[in-house]
Formats: structure tokens, C-alpha cells, sequence
């Protein structure tokens, strides 16, 4: 046990309180005066397999219907025909002048010593902790 | 023991957690705004133990579960009187410093209440005092093990600096 564990221990012990009579009593009292719960009751067993399978075949019918119903009334007149969109609301194309950032050597250099750092941290953390806990 | 008590024996309880009701003052009184209160909610964890005796699952430890319920307790009375841990300001109606013997330094469970948040304190107390597991704590706490092993680090870290804050203010003193 370690320094700070021992002293963890010593002071709790340092708290000075007991149970007096009187509170003793009490909760005897209150004891007494209760009754406790019965266990609950076990869960209804659930519903049978056919229903299951049942309500699976319904839905799937019903789903067939629907999709029948929907793809035989056809396409709405007007549908399906695109108007020419005004050549005034094209867009016109913007040529952009991008170069690709190259990062200097050194400062890859330092995120990778980043980066490194930032391990060895986390391994320091997790090691600290398995040997704790 | 367990079995006779959830048939309705009140004896049986009374044995049964007799072993675990000083521990568990202790524990509340850390967390109440007064020794009245903490005697409240080990009352009322006594009572709710034994009405929810039959929702014990004994794959747990007895007293891990007991711990849970005292928590919920000391929460729900902390809730009914607005007293944040650590904001105790008036520090002559703080029932833990009535408890502590006089010593020449802070106990470290005075800081750490200070110092530490309530679930990260609890956490602390359950392991160094009632020699929990980190699984059990976990359980009671309701939080992950990962959670409950960082949290148990950070407060011993902050302990840790505590104790070697006084140690060297003792030091300083030693030499003038």
C-alpha cells in the first residue's frame, strides 16, 4: 500500500462517528413497521410464433398493394417533361487560381516530434494506470 | 441470512447489515450538510434496502449494492437541500470537520472533498476506504471501468499534490 493509500486510510479512521442508541432504535422501529416487496412478477410469455409470422405476411402484403396501386395509376400529366432552364441563370464557370500549400520541412519535422510527444504521453497515462489499478 | 430477511424478518436484516452501518454513516456523513441528515439517509438506505431486498442480485457484493442505495439517498436529500459539496462555507456547520479529531493538519478527506467532485470523491472513499474493486466501483457509480480508472488517477494525483503541498509547508516551518 502506498504512502497516500495509508493516509487515505488513516484519516477516514480519524472521522469519528457511531451509531447511537437513539438512531439505532429508530431505524429498528422503521424496520419493523415495513414489509418487504415481494419479488415482481415474471414477464407475460411473450406472443406466439405464428402471430409473429401472421403480422410479418400482413405487412407484406399490405406493402405489396401499395406498390401495385402506385405504379399501375401511372405518371401525372405534365410529369417527366423538363423545361430549358434560361441561358441568363447559368452560372457562369470561374476559373480559380489555386496552388497546393507544401509544408516546409521543418515544420513536418515538428509535428511529427508532435506526434511523438503526444504517444509517449498517452503511453506514460495508460502505464500509470495499469500499474494502479 | 439474506433469504430470512426477504421473507420478511427484520432481525435477519438487522444482522445482516449491522457490520455495514458505521462504514456507511461515515460515508454519508461526508456528503450531508449535517450529522442529522446523514443519520436520515442511512435510515432511509436501511428501509429501502430491506423493501428492495428481492432486487439483490448476489452475483454483487452486498455491500456494493448497499453503497449504491446510499448514494441515491444522500443525492436525493442533497437535492431537498441544495447543499453543493464543497460550498459548505460556514465551516462551523460542516458535520465532517465536528467528526474529525483535532490534528495540526487538514484531513486529507476535508481537501479531497474540496478539492475532488462528488462522484470522483466517492469513487476515492469506496476504494481506499471500503477496499472496493474497480469493477464494483463502477457499478455503483454507474460508470464505465475505463471512466472509474481515470477518475481514480486524476484524484489521486490531486491528493497526491495535497499531501506533498503540506509535507512541504511543514518542512518550511521546521526551518523557520
Amino acid at each position: 500500500m502506498d504512502k497516500l493509500a495509508k493516509q487515505l486510510r488513516a484519516d477516514a479512521q480519524q472521522i469519528e462517528c457511531e451509531v447511537s442508541t437513539q438512531l439505532d432504535s429508530r431505524i429498528r422501529a422503521s424496520l419493523e413497521g415495513v414489509q418487504p416487496d415481494a419479488a415482481p412478477r415474471p414477464q407475460r410469455e411473450s406472443k406466439s410464433f405464428s402471430f409473429w409470422w401472421a403480422s410479418s405476411l400482413t405487412g407484406i402484403a399490405a406493402a405489396i398493394a401499395v406498390i401495385a396501386l402506385v405504379n399501375l395509376q401511372g405518371p401525372a400529366p405534365g410529369q417527366g417533361v423538363t423545361e430549358p432552364v434560361p441561358q441568363a441563370f447559368v452560372v457562369p464557370a470561374i476559373k480559380w487560381h489555386a496552388e497546393t500549400a507544401v509544408l516546409t520541412t521543418p515544420l513536418e519535422q515538428e509535428i511529427e516530434n508532435l506526434q511523438a510527444d503526444l504517444k509517449k504521453a498517452e503511453d506514460a497515462v495508460k502505464q500509470d494506470i495499469d500499474r494502479l489499478f | 441470512m439474506i433469504e430470512a430477511a426477504r421473507k420478511g424478518s427484520a432481525a435477519a436484516f438487522t444482522d445482516l447489515v449491522g457490520g455495514y452501518r458505521e462504514g456507511l454513516l461515515r460515508f454519508l456523513l461526508t456528503r450531508s450538510a449535517s450529522f442529522a441528515d446523514a443519520e436520515d439517509a442511512l435510515q432511509d438506505t436501511l428501509i429501502n434496502a430491506y423493501r428492495y431486498l428481492h432486487s439483490y442480485d448476489s452475483r454483487w457484493r452486498f455491500s456494493t449494492w448497499l453503497y449504491r442505495i446510499a448514494i441515491n439517498n444522500a443525492a436525493r436529500l442533497k437535492t431537498v437541500d441544495t447543499v453543493e459539496l464543497g460550498d459548505l462555507s460556514d465551516e462551523r456547520d460542516d458535520p465532517l470537520r465536528h467528526c474529525i479529531e483535532a490534528s495540526d493538519r487538514e484531513n486529507l478527506w476535508s481537501a479531497a472533498r474540496r478539492l475532488l467532485s462528488d462522484e470522483v470523491y466517492t469513487a476515492m472513499w469506496l476504494r481506499y476506504v471500503e477496499d472496493m474493486s474497480v469493477n464494483d466501483i463502477s457499478g455503483v457509480l454507474e460508470r464505465s471501468v475505463s471512466w472509474t480508472k481515470v477518475n481514480l488517477m486524476r484524484g489521486r494525483k490531486t491528493l497526491d499534490a495535497e499531501l506533498n503541498k503540506v509535507a512541504t509547508d511543514e518542512k518550511s516551518k521546521a526551518y523557520g
